[in-house]
């Protein structure tokens, strides 16, 4: 990487302007540290989310998909910033200099998103340090207890810390997620323990993202747009301005909601949007029937082929998306005691794939030890040392 | 010097992902298109952490056409015209618990099979290249050149150059490496141009008719992957050319060969027939033909079809005759006739393929063939002496 410093240098005078017009616009953000780099490195860092966090075969494979999909050009991803101080932030070498401007004045989004929204005052700002020690941690006990069975631990901690949630700070509301339950309950050995909280601390960093993702994403694109008005000429802007509308879905949505906030009360209003809301807030609030017909989203019925713009219909499933990540909503259950763990699947409605429930549940019995029940699909089922049954 | 996480990550994936294919290799070795663009799709939940999901999305977000939805879950489901994209990427983060989908390189998936099912069959592996080993030309081969592949090779060739280091200083009193062949060179292989008569031609026939699905399938690639091992290892090349035929006879490119869609009636007559004319002007040396199929020719294509494979006894080497049955029934209809004839015949094997164990005496005698050729041989070699 060293390398490559130089080549930032013609970034240095747009990297100043776009600074200056953020913090005029009333932005506030600790200092960002670009960095030059290739696709490659762009996407190591994104199948991990974190630079130097511990291996595991899983980011193998998120890597191996985003590598095919850059080389096919099916998607590139074009800038990446973590949630740190300093921040850090990575350019695309390959990206054309009007490209990286605009990526830039994006992170400048992020940067001020990060510093001032509410939710993001309690997160740990020291995570790039947190996962190389997590790693080196890892790492040792591989060696001390044996390679498979820290691998096989990982597996299943990662199974289970999509169940963390950064906002939750009741304790009683937390011990009905699984991997918090765990965490205080189950029978693990000290170094166990010690890598459970590593990997939910590291969940939480990433469940805050998540919960995130829309308002600051739109939040990002809308500050980018503001900025690139000021510093581009009308002919550079037409150009590109393209772009903002070619993005994914959580850029879009997020961007017209903040553009819309701008419209009606002001450029004050969206920057106190941006300090105390997360999506599901954001959603609730400014999404209106204008902007579900305006973004063109809809709920699809396959079967019936049908859509339904319905604003109840469709906030209510992007709301539920964001709460539960599109995952089935799983609770320990308040009756469980002793050596019983009941996990209770809270939409029972809904069917749960069968397949997957039993090695959800193997890998739960692989951390609790003792017998675990699951409530889902009309039946309970059960995972013991003798394997999985139903009854 | 950057430590390639991403690439150390990838190893590690994919060293689980070839236990799991092992695993699965049955269930993937069935899927009617096996190869699309040159890679082998896995249709199985792949490798994947399990992580709770439903069972059916019912309905669920999409948007239009207008605004691209790149990334993210679920797959866009295109109706009537109507483009539908699903709403992905909502989550964004470490893109910890998104789905992957996993494609495989055919060869390495062949490479893979090969591993399993030499595995499964108990079947001696061959680590040794065999290309010195089937020549068999009419004059004593010429050693005229140094073997220039392998370890072995590379010792060779130094002893090769100190020999000449040691004649020139002897002979000239110069310190120079000016190699003379016939007068240094220390292991020599024959003359690389007549490696061209070391060569095979395998056509492979497949019956396409309508029952050759699901297991019939998958018991014709198996065989194939285990026939390539020994192929592969015997020959420096091997000429491959397939046909598919029900009631009349392609020739197909590899790819197509392995994504068949079976229908229509069964005329084997054209698939020995369209192999034949494959040989014209064929010059490789061994000259081999694989057909698969369950026998049962339209009565009305019964006399021809013997017409054609006498021909076939002609032409090729060896006609390998896969009579597939994964019922395990009686053999009857053309299939009952070749067994027959393969007693009396040279140059012919049949084999009743109904499971693994079935493939195996087919592969021992397969190799058979081979050791045949192998004792003829020193006796060419002493009568071409004589």
């Amino acid at each position: 990487m060293g390398l490559q410093q130089p080549s930032l240098t013609q970034y240095e005078g747009v990297i100043g302007r776009l600074e200056t017009l953020a913090h005029d616009r009333g932005l506030a953000f600790d200092p960002v540290v670009f960095q030059l780099t290739d696709s490659d490195e762009i996407a190591e860092v994104a199948s991990m989310g974190l630079p130097n966090r511990f291996l595991h075969w899983y980011w193998g494979g998120v890597y191996k998909e985003l590598v095919t999909q850059q080389n096919k050009e099916v998607f590139t991803i074009l800038e990446l910033v973590l949630n740190t101080v300093p921040s850090h932030a990575f350019l695309r070498s390959t990206n054309t200099y009007l490209e990286n401007v605009l990526v830039i004045a994006h992170v400048f989004g992020h940067a001020d998103f990060f510093a001032n929204n509410h939710w993001y005052q309690k997160s740990n700002k020291n995570m790039l340090n947190e996962a190389e020690r997590h790693a080196r941690l890892i790492r040792s006990y591989e060696h001390q207890y044996g390679r498979d069975r820290v691998e096989k631990l990982l597996d299943a901690l990662l199974t289970v810390a999509t169940s963390v949630n950064a906002f939750e700070r009741s304790p009683k509301e937390r011990r009905r997620r699984l991997i918090y339950y765990l965490e205080e309950k189950a029978p693990l050995e000290d170094f166990e323990r010690t890598i459970l909280e590593a990997i939910r601390e590291e969940a939480e960093y990433f469940d805050l993202i998540q919960r995130t993702h829309i308002i600051n994403e739109g939040w990002a694109t809308f500050v980018e747009a503001e900025l690139l008005t000021r510093l581009l000429t009308a002919q550079e802007w037409a150009s590109i301005s393209v772009h903002l509308c070619n993005r994914p879905a959580p850029y879009t949505i997020g961007y017209t909601l903040f553009k819309s906030i701008r419209d009606d009360d002001g450029f004050d209003a969206a920057l106190q949007m941006r300090r105390y809301h997360e999506d599901v807030s954001l959603i609730d609030e400014t999404l209106t029937e204008d902007l579900v017909r305006r973004l063109d989203i809809f709920v699809y019925d396959p079967k019936e082929k049908q859509k339904s713009y319905d604003l109840v219909k469709v906030k209510e499933m992007l709301i539920n998306q964001k709460l539960y990540k599109g995952e089935p909503r799983i609770e320990v259950d308040p009756s469980s005691c002793g050596r019983d763990l009941l996990l209770v699947h809270q939409d029972e409605d809904r069917k749960l794939e069968p397949k997957r429930t039993g090695l959800f549940l193997k890998a739960v019995y692989a951390l609790w030890r003792n017998p675990v029940k699951l409530r889902a699909n009309g039946k309970v089922y059960t995972y013991d040392r003798r394997g999985l049954s139903s009854t | 010097m950057r430590i390639h996480r991403g690439r150390i990550a990838q190893y590690k994936h994919d060293q689980l992902l070839r236990e799991y294919l092992k695993q699965n290799l049955n269930e993937l070795i069935q899927q009617k298109e096996l190869i699309l663009d040159g890679k082998v799709k896995t249709q199985i939940a792949t490798l994947d952490l399990p992580t709770l999901k439903f069972g059916e999305e019912t309905q669920f977000l999409a948007q239009g056409s207008g605004s691209g939805g790149a990334g993210g879950q679920g797959a866009g489901a295109g109706q009537g015209g109507d483009q539908v994209q699903a709403l992905g990427g909502l989550l964004g983060g470490d893109h910890h618990g998104k789905e992957l989908q996993v494609e495989l390189d055919f060869d390495e998936f062949v490479r893979l099979a090969q591993e399993v099912l030499l595995d499964d069959l108990r079947l001696p592996s061959f680590h040794d290249p065999g290309r010195a080993g089937e020549v068999e030309a009419q004059e004593q081969v010429e050693l005229d050149d140094l073997d220039r592949i392998g370890l072995r090779a590379d010792l060779n060739l130094e002893e090769t150059m100190l020999q000449s280091l040691l004649r020139n200083t002897r002979e000239s009193g110069r310190l120079d490496y000016d190699v003379d062949v016939r007068q240094d060179a220390w292991y020599f292989i024959e003359d690389p141009t007549t490696f061209q008569n070391n060569r095979s031609v395998e056509v492979y026939v497949l019956d396409i008719s309508g029952s050759m699905r699901g297991e019939y399938l998958a018991l014709v690639r198996k065989t194939i992957f285990i026939l390539w091992h020994y192929l592969e290892k015997r020959y420096p090349t091997n000429l491959r050319r397939y046909v598919v035929f029900q009631d009349v006879a392609e020739e197909k490119t590899r790819d197509e060969f392995f994504c068949v869609e079976s229908s229509g009636g069964t005329h084997i007559s054209t698939g020995f027939e369209k192999a034949i004319s494959l040989l014209d002007g064929v010059t490789e040396y061994d000259k081999f033909l694989f057909m698969f199929t369950d026998g049962e020719t339209s009565s009305g294509d019964f006399d021809l079809a013997k017409k054609r494979f006498d021909e076939a006894l002609g032409g090729f080497d060896l006609v390998c005759y896969g009579h597939v049955n994964p019922g395990g029934r009686g053999i009857g209809g053309f299939s009952e006739f070749v067994q027959e004839a393969v007693r009396t015949r040279e140059g012919a094997m049949f084999a009743n393929l109904v499971d693994l164990e079935t493939i195996r005496s087919a592969m021992r005698d397969f190799l058979g063939f081979f050791e045949t050729r192998a004792a003829r041989r020193p006796a060419a070699a002493a009568a071409r002496r004589d």
